[in-house]
């Protein structure tokens, strides 16, 4: 039942994004799954550079895994976490396939005009954009808000500074006890070669004097 | 294969001599030939539109390219692909009944669209080799007396590269079985019945539908057939499968 709905959204992102097909030519007849731990969802390059859901048999030819967290973290435009992403098989594949799906955009002010018309359609999406620029900034004050109440009222959560002298003092303690380390180590050395001339010294002499007899 | 007139072969549950099948399946479509759309809209609840699109969007046709339907029937999907392959490309509109193929034909020139449409049989292809980027039959295979043939036939026109697109009922998914054999074997002649004033040929495609290969069977009948890479997709539950084989 999704198949079909998937797919046709896929042509319509396809075709709203054209530059798009004479990248994906090129791996015309490939499969690449999307691995998001809790769920798979597997896309086939067709044979006029668009997309559709591959079959229910379809082989990956390449397989990229997305965990969960990282997903969002690269919903939130996070850049260093594409170098978490993990991926199986053919990697040149891989790569510019999600490259790709990462530039393509959903015109939906596009789509919307054909209902509402043009003004209509650049209003609501002039709306949304404000609204859901809105709904990230309250978001972000609220997490500054609750982690500030654990770090200044609660104690729950560590100051970053305070986080930061402690991997400094670690980092120093660490120091401190490799070289403490290395100076026990050459001081054990230097009083086993001490031994070592103490013992030598006691056996010779009986020798010397059994020689005098 | 030996075609001779010892062999049997299935006319729905019927064992039949093979040289009767033709004429009995062109008798059932030239019976329903005239309410065939109104009465797949409605066995289907409109379904059938939706599968035959997503037959099209998976096709990976494009402008250009050449295209044959066969058993075309009405040719709801040849206007399809006539309207992506555009005046460069070529739709070959083709069934093995002339009263379907009519229809098909006449719908064509009322929606100004130029596609020769050509009554031929799916087991002897009168196309050279490699003369096709996308062959498709949709619920057309089922009929055929000899399926081994006719897909060895749509690989031989195929390019190399090409595709073929069967779009078929199949085996559905398990708990909907009892559902589905109530509304095979009750509802459906009785629609028959009510809309094309025709029962017996509704029976004959409920029996039809279960005589005909499962999907992995039909997988293993296209790669016999010389396809290079074969995938399905199960549509509605399993109710109908498009299996898209690659000629290498």
């Amino acid at each position: 039942m999704f198949k079909p709905l998937i797919t046709r959204f896929l042509q319509h992102l396809t075709n709203q994004n054209n530059w798009a097909r004479p990248h994906l030519l090129s791996f015309a007849g490939k499969v690449i799954q999307f691995n998001f731990s809790v769920a798979n969802t597997s896309v086939l390059i067709l044979e006029d550079g668009s997309l559709s859901a591959a079959g229910d048999t379809a082989v990956a030819d390449a397989t990229v895994h997305i965990p969960p967290s990282l997903a969002m973290r690269l919903l939130a435009k996070d850049e260093t976490a594409k170098s978490y992403i993990k991926i199986d098989g053919d990697t040149h594949l891989a790569a510019e396939v999600s490259k790709v799906l990462q530039l393509m955009r959903w015109d939906i002010e596009e789509d919307l005009s054909r209902v509402v018309g043009d003004i209509g359609a650049y209003k609501i999406g002039e709306i949304t954009q404000k609204t859901l620029a809105e709904i990230k900034q309250q978001g972000a004050n609220a997490v500054d808000m609750v982690s500030e109440y654990w770090q200044e009222e609660k104690n729950i959560l560590a100051k970053k500074r305070h986080v930061e002298q402690f991997n400094q003092d670690v980092d120093t303690l660490r120091n401190d006890v490799e070289r403490l380390k290395k100076r026990l180590e050459k001081t054990h050395a230097t009083l086993s070669q001490t031994d070592t001339t103490q013992q030598v010294k006691p056996n010779a002499k009986p020798a010397q004097e059994s020689t005098e007899k | 294969m030996d075609i001779n007139k010892d062999s049997t072969t299935h006319f729905g549950y019927k064992t039949i001599a093979e040289h009767e099948k033709q004429q009995k399946v062109s008798e059932v479509f030239h019976s329903v030939a005239q309410n065939y759309d109104v009465m797949n809209d409605v066995m289907s609840a409109g379904m059938h539109r939706l599968w035959k699109r997503f037959a099209l969007d998976t096709s990976g046709v494009k402008a250009g390219d050449k295209v044959l339907d066969i058993a075309g029937g009405s040719g709801d999907l040849s206007k399809l692909f006539a309207k992506k392959v555009g005046p460069t490309g070529e739709v070959i509109l083709t069934d093995i009944n002339a009263s379907m193929l009519g229809v098909g034909r006449d719908r064509m020139l009322d929606a100004g669209l130029t596609v020769p449409a050509m009554q031929c049989n799916a087991e002897q292809l009168p196309f050279a080799d490699h003369t096709f980027d996308c062959v498709i039959v949709a619920f057309g295979l089922r009929n055929m007396t000899h399926k081994d043939l006719a897909l060895a036939e749509m690989q031989r026109v195929l390019k190399v590269g090409g595709r073929l697109l069967v779009l078929e009922f199949s085996k559905v998914w398990q708990p909907l079985e009892k559902l589905y054999d109530i509304y095979s074997f009750k509802l459906l002649p009785l629609m028959g019945k009510l809309i094309a004033k025709d029962a017996d040929s509704y029976q004959y495609l409920a029996e039809s539908i279960r005589m005909h290969p499962d999907q992995e069977t039909l997988k293993q009948m296209m790669l016999d057939a010389g396809f290079g890479k074969v995938d399905y997709y199960n549509l509605s539950a399993g109710v109908v499968a498009l299996h898209k084989g690659y000629k290498t």
